[in-house]
């Protein structure tokens, strides 16, 4: 598209004359150029407003792709299904409020550092600085246990799932729909058989928002979590659909 | 239309136990992350308070007497500010509520122009806090951003709260069960709160008695209002009473 309107413009350019009054010669290339920018700048915006409209990171030049964390988290070793090498854990095990409350926590350190301060190599970067952050570790220089707790403080976790500022969102409404419903439940992973089952534990219906989190090497968005999904998914299942039910 | 098993919330103020101890208005303020107001707002006119006290002194000194009127939204059946939204902002739903929808709202402001109880207020500022108080914020409320209106929601958040509670226990939902933050707070009782379509609630006991006591605000204006008020008893009217109950014992 640009490249025939600089085409043409240029033609039109090489067939003036001196008898071509001097504000054609003058506006005709502006008018040009002016075009290819302005084509520019729309389809930047048409690139931009597809993007938010998506909702999503576009899986074009590495957008989809999700960020570090302060301390590698692989959920395919905790939750990940035991034939994969997994250790096959319960989402409730961490996220321990996902049911009562309406937020699913992160869980503290110290419940990390339950188990991981046996467990788990003594070697791993991530691992001692897990130890660090927990208060308790091992200096290997001198070989003794330190018991610090100016040492001890919460992971910097980044938020990965994150709903806008006037949307209150409550996990245990929907765990509880979900589990004696399981025939809402979406985007059920393979490893997983809920068929005809009347109710299911509280760990298997994350799926419908989260995706299949326990084969994820880095955690991701899977859905959109846009209001039109939520709005859709409250028709299907006679939720409310009051603007009051989320807006407040 | 309101079906019967649907709730509808309401209120009842007794102005006579009311003794303008101004806890319900500092309870609000703090449940619904309403911002500070300072002496710059004082001073424009542009104090928010979801739930305000109004002070009428009655008689001349030294008869002098104060009267405290608690004056929050009304929750109008009828409700002046619902159809000069552009945006539908505002609205009723089916339990009753006047509801405010944040994200919705552009601004305009004909909500708070057509309200007579001047219960809206419109956020000519982005909210700030001192840093003390950045993390007592109430997480199940929006922060409200500049340009925006708001009104009492009658605590919505509880309201959703407490529905939710009874449902994941498979019960029905209890009187008295729900309380917005200003009737917590108030040390004398003189709010009850509670769904005006139970008839053996408190609330609709207090509101569909025959007493002469009881008054909605502006009754003119036929906003057929959700909160109803209950007079203050008049010393005056009972004296003889007084007297005569005296002269019994003596």
């Amino acid at each position: 598209m640009e490249i025939i309107i600089l085409r043409k413009t240029i033609e039109y350019i090489k067939k003036l004359d001196s008898t071509t009054p001097l504000w054609v010669k003058v506006l005709v290339p502006l008018i040009g150029v002016g075009g290819l920018t302005t084509l520019a700048i729309i389809s930047i915006l048409l690139a931009g407003l597809m993007n938010a409209w998506l909702g999503q990171p576009l899986p074009v030049l590495g957008f989809e792709q999700t960020f570090d964390q302060p301390i590698n988290f692989p959920h395919t070793k905790h939750a990940g299904p035991i034939e994969d090498g997994g250790l096959g854990m319960d989402c409730t095990y961490c996220h321990r409020t996902v049911a009562k409350a309406s937020s699913a926590h992160i869980p503290a350190v110290e419940l990390c550092a339950s188990c991981h301060r046996a467990v788990g190599s003594y070697e791993s970067e991530d691992l001692t600085q897990l130890r660090v952050n927990s208060g308790i570790y091992e200096d290997k220089e001198n070989n003794q246990v330190i018991v610090d707790s100016e040492m001890a403080s919460p992971i910097n976790w980044r938020r990965v799932h994150r709903l806008p500022d006037h949307v209150r969102f409550v996990h245990s409404a929907h765990i509880n729909y979900l589990s004696n419903n399981p025939s809402a439940i979406e985007n059920v992973p393979d490893h997983i058989n809920i068929e005809g089952l009347d109710a299911v534990p509280a760990s298997q219906v994350c799926s419908t928002c989260h995706g299949d989190v326990a084969n994820m090497e880095k955690v991701y968005q899977v859905e959109p979590l846009k209001m039109g999904q939520c709005v859709n998914c409250h028709r299907k299942n006679g939720g409310p659909t009051d603007c009051a039910a989320c807006h407040h | 239309m309101v079906t019967e098993d649907k709730r509808s919330w309401g209120m009842v103020i007794d102005t006579d136990k009311c003794n303008g101890c101004s806890g319900c208005v500092t309870a609000c303020q703090v449940e619904n992350n309403i911002p500070l107001n300072d002496q710059n707002k004082f001073e424009r006119g542009r104090v928010m308070s979801w739930i305000r006290i109004e002070r009428y002194w009655e008689g001349e000194f030294p008869d002098v007497k104060a009267r405290f009127i608690p004056i929050l939204c009304q929750h109008c059946a009828n409700a002046p500010c619902e159809p000069v939204c552009p945006v539908y902002a505002t609205y009723h739903n089916d339990e009753g509520l006047n509801i405010q929808v944040y994200n919705r709202c552009v601004g305009t402001r004909y909500c708070a122009n057509g309200c007579p109880y001047i219960v809206r207020f419109f956020n000519y500022w982005e909210p700030a806090w001192p840093e003390d108080l950045r993390n007592h914020l109430n997480p199940d409320v929006t922060i409200r951003s500049r340009g925006i209106m708001e009104k009492c929601s009658f605590c919505i958040q509880r309201i959703k709260r407490g529905s939710r509670k009874a449902k994941e226990e498979n019960r029905e939902l209890q009187d008295g069960e729900i309380k917005p933050a200003c009737q917590e707070a108030c040390s004398t009782n003189a709010i009850v709160f509670g769904d005006l379509n139970d008839p053996n609630s408190e609330v609709s006991k207090l509101s569909k008695s025959e007493s002469d006591r009881k008054y909605t605000l502006m009754p003119q204006l036929n906003t057929d209002p959700n909160v109803v008020y209950l007079a203050t008893i008049d010393p005056l009217k009972y004296k003889d009473l007084g007297e005569k109950a005296k002269s019994n014992e003596h």
